[in-house]
């Protein structure tokens, strides 16, 4: 007797599964077809790093103190800078990341004196050698990006 | 290495690899299983595969440095592990919290279990054979990635906890998201339930398979849901509450036997008190600062060790700090609760049949990395 009972409590328990998938055939699609079409960024998304271009100088504000490269759990930050007067401050002149080792972590962000480090935007960023996972900040500030 | 060539043949026995690559290990985790017939009698898991020495790389970084690390061993319940991290290193320091930041780090935490539980459900039921509610527990999943992205800025490695406090804080959007967000997942229930609680396929493989006696549970360690499901009403939050816990009010789901269905039903309930524990938190959200300025970059802790444990999605996660005054630590070791999960298997696999066991499994909710770290 229990055994036909549960036959028909099992096959109706199917019955109601499938009408859960069939009443999703009517639900909006979720899924976003990626190349043609793009989710919204969220506002804290972190890209990798990049320089702040200030308005009042028209460029980045790096005094080549080398925290952020002190900071970095993975040592994927190089950072050189010149004196220009004696007495006057450092200027960075260079500034190259590895981009294949960060782990994102946002450390080098945090702990700029001069708060000219910010997350960039960049998510797409497919490279055919190791190489292009290297990143010059100075040359990027120079290149007008949307 | 030569030994293990020349042990003797045994009559009858069929030895079977499971994994290092295996879909239903989820990661790489290579479980040796000698068969007789299609019975298990004898279960060897072989671990390390994915070892990254984190607890050795801790020892050469600042406390600071090491946060990336932690949401990287279990990468389901990053923001747990970062949580866990912080209490730890902040009362080995003595470093004061303000109350918003409190409750922040309960709710992306809480956040963070359900999303961990959807994905255990998902790949679970994938397991014995069902796809599809796999992808609509990746689709509530994905609303959960979402509201931490806007505020961590990343969907699985969050590095958000910070000494002190968090990195940034929430806003009205975020707290408008995850108060619709519950209130679909809530009716989503109805949906889980009669697609697969109520399912006699999902029921006739659960039900009396891979049963976890008590004893065996407390031998070997096992905490978390696993625990929960043998009986015990033990949790980090409850029997030691850190953060708000102690202020939030919440129920311990238990189950009665240990076996497979139990395992399921105490983490589909949880998931539903992770719900109230967080509305809760959203309604007694106080204001202020949400980061202690005073938190020095390169901390230094008083000579001392000290355990912190707390209840990560699998069970009693803790981190052992050893320090020596200086600004790295001296010695870093993770509790990890996976570690127990998957060895009580040596014994629950004992005379089962080799699809359950991978039934088994599937329900004690293994995450190889956190094991191998």
């Amino acid at each position: 007797m229990s055994y036909w009972k549960e036959v028909i409590n099992g096959g109706w328990s199917l019955v109601e599964g499938m009408r859960v998938t069939f009443r999703r055939l009517y639900r909006p699609v979720v899924t976003v077809q990626y190349p043609r079409q793009k989710v919204e960024l969220s506002p804290a998304y972190r890209g990798h790093i990049e320089f702040v271009k200030f308005k009042e100088t028209g460029t980045h504000k790096c005094v080549a103190c080398g925290q952020c490269q002190r900071m970095c759990p993975s040592n994927l930050i190089k950072v050189q800078g010149i004196k220009e007067r004696a007495k006057g401050r450092k200027v960075g002149t260079q500034y190259f990341i590895d981009f294949t080792r960060c782990s994102l972590c946002g450390l080098c962000v945090e702990v700029c004196p001069t708060k000219t480090l910010k997350f960039s935007r960049e998510y797409e960023l497919e490279g055919v050698s190791r190489w292009d996972g290297v990143i010059d900040l100075m040359a990027r500030l120079g290149e007008t990006r949307p | 290495m030569a030994e293990q060539f020349l042990e003797p043949v045994v009559e009858n026995v069929y030895t079977l690899n499971l994994g290092p690559q295996h879909p239903s290990t989820h990661g790489v985790l290579r479980v040796v299983l000698d068969l007789d017939g299609e019975f298990i009698v004898r279960t060897d898991p072989v671990i390390g595969y994915g070892h990254r020495g984190h607890e050795k790389m801790g020892e050469n970084r600042l406390y600071k440095q090491f946060m990336p690390n932690t949401s990287r061993m279990d990468y389901l319940s990053g923001m747990l592990y970062n949580h866990g991290y912080v209490l730890a290193v902040e009362k080995l320091a003595g470093i004061e919290v303000p109350e918003r930041a409190k409750y922040i780090r309960v709710i992306c935490s809480e956040l963070n279990r359900i999303s961990s539980h959807l994905l255990w459900f998902g790949t679970y039921v994938m397991d014995l054979g069902g796809f599809t509610p796999f992808l609509y527990a990746f689709d509530d999943r994905e609303q959960i990635l979402d509201i931490l992205d806007r505020v961590s800025g990343s969907r699985l490695t969050y590095s958000y906890c910070r000494f002190g406090g968090v990195c940034q804080d929430l806003d009205s959007v975020f707290i408008d998201m995850t108060r619709a967000f519950l209130k679909r997942l809530r009716s989503r229930w109805s949906d889980y339930e009669n697609l697969v609680t109520k399912n006699i396929i999902f029921i006739h493989r659960t039900r009396d398979v891979g049963v976890i006696s008590l004893e065996q549970a407390r031998q070997f360690g096992v905490t978390g849901p696993n625990l929960r499901a043998c009986g015990v009403a033990f949790d980090m939050r409850r029997a030691e509450p850190y953060e708000v816990y102690d202020r939030l009010d919440f129920e311990i789901p238990v189950g009665t036997k240990g076996d497979a269905l139990d395992r399921y039903y105490v983490r589909m309930i949880e998931m539903e008190q992770s719900c109230r524990i967080i509305e809760q938190a959203l309604d007694q959200l106080p204001g202020g600062a949400f980061l202690n300025p005073k938190v020095p970059d390169r901390l230094r802790p008083p000579k001392g060790d000290l355990y912190f444990g707390f209840e990560s999605a699998r069970g009693q996660t803790g981190y052992y700090i050893v320090s020596d005054g200086s600004t790295m630590p001296y010695r870093l070791h993770v509790r990890v609760p996976s570690f127990g999960n998957l060895h009580v298997l040596v014994e629950a696999f004992q005379g089962t049949l080799l699809a359950d066991a991978i039934s088994t499994m599937g329900s004690v909710d293994l995450v190889i990395p956190e094991i191998d770290r």
